[in-house]
């Protein structure tokens, strides 16, 4: 934090503007992973639990779209640690009831099972991919879960203003740059709030191909939260928007709801059919 | 007469003509660097064509790549092995960081998820992930993948020996290019493996930069050659530097002409320097006359203006039949095809004007000293070759009847050859078969599913329809019935996506590999996969609202018949199982490009040589004022052709692009020496009115101009035998062939003609006035 106050005396020194100051910042990685970490307990695990209900258009280069409706509960074993999720889907129609329930442990490979109802069937899924998409939608599992903080080197670019943000702009790099597909991220990270505005994923040569942006947040519960986001893939033309229509902190979620035989009867008292 | 005093104009100021012809070869010469290159063979149809339009939605519904090269490795024994595995994963990494490849597209066992069931496990994993290195390891993933098959044939063979990469890239970048930067990434010390770079842009990109290498290197050594010929010929540099000459202005002014109204080099208009070079030829005939003028002892002014009054209308009506033998391309719809024929019919104009003026300018500039040489060459070579060539004149004015015969049964022979012919394209054939992107091709196609592919897209009438059961079946349905093709290696649709689903998700029972019974499944599944694979590759077969689906097939061959084989089998099989929801199939991809452009080039190509026939034949009645001389003038130019397709038929060899584009020059270049010839003839019969003794007189004189340009022609395409495109190769040969052909045809076989039907030709001594050109 020391490095952080520094660099900040330093940063209004030299520009009212927010401009990016690279080479105060350099080496700042320490001041890069206090950042992320901020980001990461204020965007993926705010307060003790949650219930949202989320929205998610898929819009293809044509303009084609693809819609799902989506409950989904959260419990943090501990703040920045292990996670619990339990994902139903309402829409579309035809996937209706199928869900998917999550054990997120950073470090190691996830817990996940699914839930089909054409067969009544529930199968543990075992990935050691992250990156495949989150129900077909721009999104990966990281982007709605979260990437580990161990995963990259963070470097404190420095401050940028975007918008009516007041951002640091971090640049994140890979240590095992072979197993994903992007070279480096860069993401804008508000400083009142933590969350990201901003994040730009960067391919294999350097080109600009990936931009998540937060369209909107909003104060529930006390809590800054984002409601509504957009990912655009440059590349294939695709984005897709998450809206958050519904969410509530602290509800008092349980650890034996997330059960995998509980995906076969959803609790009702929290996932209304 | 006007044009006459003009021509003596020309004479008077030879020095202006030179400067004025210098003044405007720099002005188009001035264009050339804003020369543009376009080699892709899809431009061959306008961008408002219905098929090109189409072709280029599909790859946008299904967010499909239309330009894909493959590499391929092959080791035989077999690639699960642990330094071919680490390799194909450095190399995929590699090759994603390469400027111009589509980096996160690239299909690799590394880049693509694998479902598979272990344990009652769903296990979505990298196909290749970190390289196994035990024994026990290797054949647990070698099993692996071998049970997947939307892996089987696509990315792995069969018998393990074989796996590839599936690289796009954009649009914009040249496949070559990049086709060389992947080859640079390729391990010097490869151990067991090779390696092996096919697809369409490879292919096509190479060509293109081969043809023109091959253009720069061919067409010197062809001006070469015509220059060595023509000094054994004439003995003057004056000659070679003149017919040279004139064959760099109408490839300056024709190609500066052509790149200043703004059209890129394509294909086809890169073959226009070594075509203009030969039409180029035709000023030989002006100093075979003009030589032997000057042996009669006259003076250089008059043997000049002699020399133009003879040789000027023949040389004239040549001209214009070539030019309107390539012009006759413009009626076709194929543009860069009408762009070809109008530049190399503009530049035969303009070797025609240069006949008319800059020729007969340089004779005048010939310093007198070297006059005199070159009629004494000329006159010691004609020692033999008139005496030679008159023994043949009256052989051929004797043996009218043997003579007529042979040629009648050869024309039968030819016309038998004709039926066998088969109209085709194959770009890959264009290579030598030794070729590196030949044997690329060969060695893909033998071990894997295919290196071309096309489409069959499904269109339903409603959202949704795709997802039904029974709609589902008849596509698999379809896809088995197509496989029964031996060329077609490799099939994928969304039915062979659902059914993997369906057996992974049933612990990888095979009596689940099947498409499920309810719409529910179906969905259910599409949406798992979704999660699971890269959303690309449902995207490839599957439209986001579930109405058109797409079925990926990957065709051994690049023969346009093999596409037209696969459309008629799906529409037999479509007309018994008729496709439930109304759903339609409608063709696309590289494959079926390449059989409708073929196609229409071909035929346009043979529309307008129908059409260029005609217009010779008019030509001809109207330059010899008699229709039956216009048949008889014409008939060399016919049994020529006729033969040279005849045995094009005959051997088997397919009538693809390169022995098209012939038939038009053949149009234009093989009726010349009939021209010339009866042209001749008529004059001296008209002067000396003996027919047996005018005829032996036109074989031995204007019939030795006629072999030195056939000679001099034939020359200068054989070289393009030693061409390393089999495309070239076959223009060379056949072209050499034809002006052989014709050349003979003229000379031997006119001769008899007229003699048996002299009382009809010439009988009522109804030849026309001696006429000047227009």
């Amino acid at each position: 934090m020391k490095y952080l106050g520094f660099g900040l005396v330093f940063a209004s020194l030299l520009s009212v503007s927010g401009m990016e100051l690279g080479s105060a910042y350099a080496a700042d990685t320490v001041g890069g992973s206090t950042v992320m970490k901020e980001m990461l307990l204020a965007y993926y695990y705010p307060q003790k639990d949650a219930k949202s209900e989320v929205f998610m258009r898929i819009v293809n280069r044509q303009g084609q779209r693809r819609e799902r409706r989506l409950t989904r509960l959260r419990l943090d074993k501990t703040d920045g640690g292990e996670q619990f999720y339990y994902i139903y889907f309402h829409e579309p129609a035809d996937v209706q009831g199928m869900s998917f329930l999550v054990l997120k442990r950073p470090g190691r490979d996830d817990d996940r099972w699914l839930y089909i109802p054409s067969i009544d069937l529930v199968k543990r899924i075992a990935t050691s991919d992250k990156r495949t998409s989150f129900a077909g939608s721009d999104f990966t599992y990281e982007d709605v879960s979260g990437r580990d903080l161990d995963e990259d080197e963070h470097e404190l670019l420095g401050e940028e203003v975007l918008g009516e943000y007041s951002t640091f702009l971090v640049k994140s790099t890979p240590k095992r740059s072979a197993d994903v597909e992007f070279s480096y991220r860069k993401l804008w990270i508000d400083k009142t709030t933590h969350l990201p505005i901003k994040v730009e994923h960067y391919d294999l040569k350097g080109a600009l191909y990936k931009v998540y942006e937060t369209q909107e947040i909003k104060t529930i519960q006390g809590v800054p939260t984002i409601t509504k986001a957009v990912m655009k893939d440059l590349g294939s033309g695709h984005e897709t928007e998450i809206t958050i229509k519904a969410i509530s902190y602290d509800v008092g979620l349980a650890p034996d709801l997330f059960q995998e035989r509980l995906l076969r009867r959803p609790p009702s008292q929290w996932i209304r059919r | 007469m006007k044009l006459n005093r003009l021509f003596q104009l020309i004479l008077d100021y030879p020095k202006v003509v030179l400067g004025v012809t210098l003044a405007l070869t720099v002005f188009f010469l001035a264009q050339f660097p804003k020369i543009a290159i376009d080699t892709d063979p899809k431009h061959m149809l306008p961008e408002t064509s219905p098929v090109r339009q189409y072709n280029d939605q599909v790859e946008r519904d299904f967010a499909l790549h239309p330009d894909v090269i493959v590499l391929g490795i092959v080791n035989p024994e077999g690639i699960f092995n642990v330094r071919t595995l680490t390799r194909v994963k450095e190399l995929t990494r590699a090759i994603q960081e390469l400027p111009g490849v589509i980096s996160r597209d690239v299909d690799s066992l590394t880049t693509v998820d694998n479902i598979t069931s272990t344990e009652g496990e769903l296990v979505v994993k990298p196909a290749l992930g970190t390289v196994p290195q035990s024994v026990a390891e290797l054949s647990v993933l070698r099993k692996s993948l071998l049970g997947n098959p939307l892996f089987v044939n696509r990315f792995v063979s069969r018998d393990a020996t074989t796996l590839a990469l599936f690289i796009p890239i954009e649009p914009s970048v040249n496949g070559k290019e990049i086709a060389d930067k992947i080859r640079s990434l390729l391990p010097k010390n490869s151990g067991g493996d090779k390696f092996y770079l096919a697809g369409d842009p490879v292919a096509r990109d190479t060509f293109g930069t081969e043809m023109f290498r091959q253009m720069a290197l061919f067409s010197p050594i062809a001006g070469m050659i015509m220059c060595v010929a023509l000094w054994f010929m004439f003995r003057n540099a004056t000659v070679i530097i003149a017919n040279m000459t004139v064959a760099m202005i109408s490839i300056i002014w024709s190609m500066g002409g052509l790149i200043a109204l703004g059209y890129p080099v394509h294909i086809m208009s890169s073959m226009s320097p070594v075509f203009l070079m030969a039409i180029a030829t035709d000023a030989v005939h002006i100093f075979n006359e003009f030589a032997f003028r000057l042996r009669e002892g006259k003076d250089k002014r008059t043997a000049i203006s002699e020399t133009m009054k003879v040789v000027g209308p023949p040389v004239f009506y040549s001209d214009v039949t070539t030019a309107v033998g390539f012009a006759a391309l413009a009626t076709g719809a194929i543009v860069p095809l009408k762009i070809f024929g109008l530049v190399i019919g503009f530049g035969t104009l303009v070797v025609l004007v240069m006949s008319y003026t800059l020729v007969p300018a340089v004779l005048m500039l010939i310093p007198e000293t070297h006059i005199l040489k070159m009629a004494q060459t000329h006159g010691k070579g004609s020692n033999e070759g008139p005496s030679w060539l008159s023994h043949l004149g009256k052989f051929c004015v004797t043996r009218t009847k043997p003579i007529l015969l042979a040629g009648f049964v050869l024309f039968v022979v030819a016309v038998a050859g004709l039926g066998q012919i088969r109209v085709n394209n194959n770009m890959v054939h264009w290579f030598k078969r030794g070729s590196v992107v030949r044997t690329a091709d060969r060695v893909m196609n033998e071990h894997l599913g295919g290196t071309s592919t096309a489409y069959l897209v499904i269109q339903a009438k409603d959202e949704g329809a795709i997802g039904k059961p029974a709609l589902l079946r008849e596509i698999e349905g379809l896809q088995r019935e197509l496989e029964k093709d031996p060329l077609v290696g490799k099939t994928v649709s969304v039915a062979d996506y659902i059914k993997r689903v369906n057996q992974v998700l049933h612990d990888d029972n095979p009596a689940f590999d099947r498409v499920p019974d309810s719409e529910r499944e179906v969905g259910q599944y599409l949406f798992l996969l979704q999660s699971a694979a890269k959303p690309r590759h449902l995207d490839n077969v599957v439209d986001f609202s579930a109405k058109t689906a797409n079925i990926i097939l990957q065709l051994k061959s690049w023969d346009a018949g093999v596409m037209k084989k696969v459309i008629a089998r799906a529409n037999a099989f479509l007309k018994e199982h008729p496709l439930p929801e109304g759903a339609q199939v409608k063709p696309a991809g590289i494959a079926y490009f390449n059989m409708v452009w073929n196609h229409e080039v071909l035929w346009g190509m043979l529309t307008s040589f129908l059409w260029g026939l005609v217009l010779v034949l008019a030509l001809l009645v109207f330059e010899t004022r008699s229709f039956l001389w216009g048949c008889v003038s014409f008939l060399p130019l016919l049994f020529t052709i006729a033969l040279i397709y005849g045995v094009v038929g005959l051997i088997g060899k397919d009538f693809d692009m390169p022995v098209a584009v012939l038939s038009t020059l053949a149009l234009g270049m093989a009726v010349d020496f009939a021209i010339h010839f009866v042209s001749r003839f008529q004059q001296r019969y008209r002067e000396y009115p003996d027919l047996k003794e005018a005829l032996i007189w036109t074989v031995a004189r204007p019939g030795k101009g006629i072999f030195l340009n056939a000679i001099l022609f034939a020359l200068g395409f054989a070289v393009m035998g030693f061409s390393a495109l089999t495309a070239y190769i076959t223009v060379g040969i056949l072209m050499a062939a034809i002006m052989i052909l014709s050349s003979v045809m003229s000379v031997i076989y006119l001769p008899s003609l007229i003699v048996v039907f002299r009382r009809r030709l010439c009988g009522a001594e109804h030849l026309s006035q001696e006429r000047e050109p227009r």
